[in-house]
This record gives C-alpha cells, structure tokens and sequence, in this order.
C-alpha cells in the first residue's frame, strides 16, 4: 500500500478541516480516520496562565518521521498526519494533531496510540507550565 | 578534537545560560566532555544528570552510551527527559 506521511514542527495552529479535506482526496480505499489532539489544560491546584513549549525542531522532525515509518508499515495505514506545536499556548489552545487512516478502524486506532505513546517520552519537545503561584517544568508521569 | 557546536535546551539550557555555544574539545566521547565543561565552570555539572536524567544527541542521533564517541561530530545537543505530546 502506498502510505502517505505527513510531518510538521511548527509555532501555528492546524485548521482539523483542510486537513481533513486534503486527507479525503488521498485516501479514497480508507474507511477509516482517527483523529486524535491533545490541547492545553488548566492545572488542579493552580491557575495557568501559559505552556510554554520548547523544541529542538530538526530532531523532533525526524524522530516524528522516523515512528510515522514504523507505525505506516507495521499497521499498513494510508495516511498519518503528525502536528506538533511550540512556543507559548493557552488554555484550550491546540497542542498536537495525530490523524492515521486505515481501510478499517483497529489498525487506525491502535497506530494513533502507538504514536501518541512514542511522542510522549521519545521526541524532543519539553513543557513548562507557567501559573499564578509557581512555574515547573513538566515531568512525564 | 577542534570547534563543536553544543546546543542546550529546557532545564539545561536555563541553567547553563545560553542556547548554544562553539566550544573547542579535547574529549572523544560524552562522558570525557562532560567531564571538560565542568571545569569550564559549576553551571556545567548540571550535564552530570544527578537531578534528572540528561540525554545527548550527536549530530542529531540521540544517544544512550556516554562512551558514544563524538569524534568527526559537529553539533552534540544536551537535553532532559522529554515530554512531547
């Protein structure tokens, strides 16, 4: 199957409907789309006022590229989009997009959390949260 | 060894004070060097990893041994654990 991949480290937000609509035109023996986004959330204990998000671009590119590979062949996807943002977000704003296609939903589903795992804790992207009382580097949990 | 580019980021590159610098080496792998910035100055031993664990890439390939040998690289970035997504 021809896979497509499709990989960006950028400051912007992502418009969900272009890319759903460019996804639409490639992946016509697709029955099946999982988007996944993670945004920005308020803290328990505190009030945040931004997440900054610092990246060493070229690296976490070719790392994103790299498990988009993997994932493509290992579950024979049509497409997968990654998006990761840096710089300074707020609250609700937009912080990663994860779209896999697949002729049927499983391998859709199960390469989008395979993705999401391997971004968590293997691609260089490093969260500070600034709030009202305290600023903290986040520690993966 | 000759010039490298060293590059910092998140808690390392807050406490070192710069986001990159080209620095003359004599070490051939991460440990060694590590070992040659602390005498550059104390800001250093944060590369030391008794805080958190510090990762390096050489030449943008991250690596996991510091007796990975740097020699030829041009850039070694230093970073902690990460935490994308």
């Amino acid at each position: 199957m021809l896979h497509r991949i499709i990989v960006a480290v950028q400051k912007n937000d992502f418009d969900l409907n272009s890319e759903m609509e460019t996804l639409k035109l490639k992946t016509e023996k697709a029955g099946a789309v999982v988007i996944f986004i993670g945004k920005v959330r308020d803290l328990e204990d505190d009030n945040l006022k931004y997440l900054e998000i610092e990246s060493f671009e070229e690296l976490a590119k070719s790392q994103i590229k790299e498990i988009c590979d993997d994932a493509a062949n290992k579950w024979d996807l049509e497409y997968i989009l990654v998006k990761h943002r840096f710089g300074r977000l707020k609250i609700n704003d937009n912080i990663v997009l994860v779209i896999t296609s697949s002729k049927h939903r499983k391998k859709a589903y199960e390469a989008s959390q395979f993705i999401m795992e391997y971004l968590k804790s293997n691609v260089p992207f490093w969260k500070k949260e600034v709030a009202d009382k305290t600023q903290k580097w986040v520690e993966n949990s | 060894m000759g010039k490298v580019k060293l590059k910092y980021f998140s808690r390392i590159r807050e406490t070192i004070g710069k986001t990159s610098e080209l620095v003359e080496i004599k070490s051939t792998n991460i440990q060694d060097l590590i070992e040659e910035l602390q005498a550059m100055g104390e800001q250093y031993s944060v590369l030391k990893g008794r805080d958190f664990a510090v990762y390096s890439a050489v030449d943008q390939n991250i690596v996991t041994d510091v007796k990975t040998s740097i020699e030829g690289a041009t850039e070694i970035a230093f970073f902690p654990p990460m935490t994308g997504g």
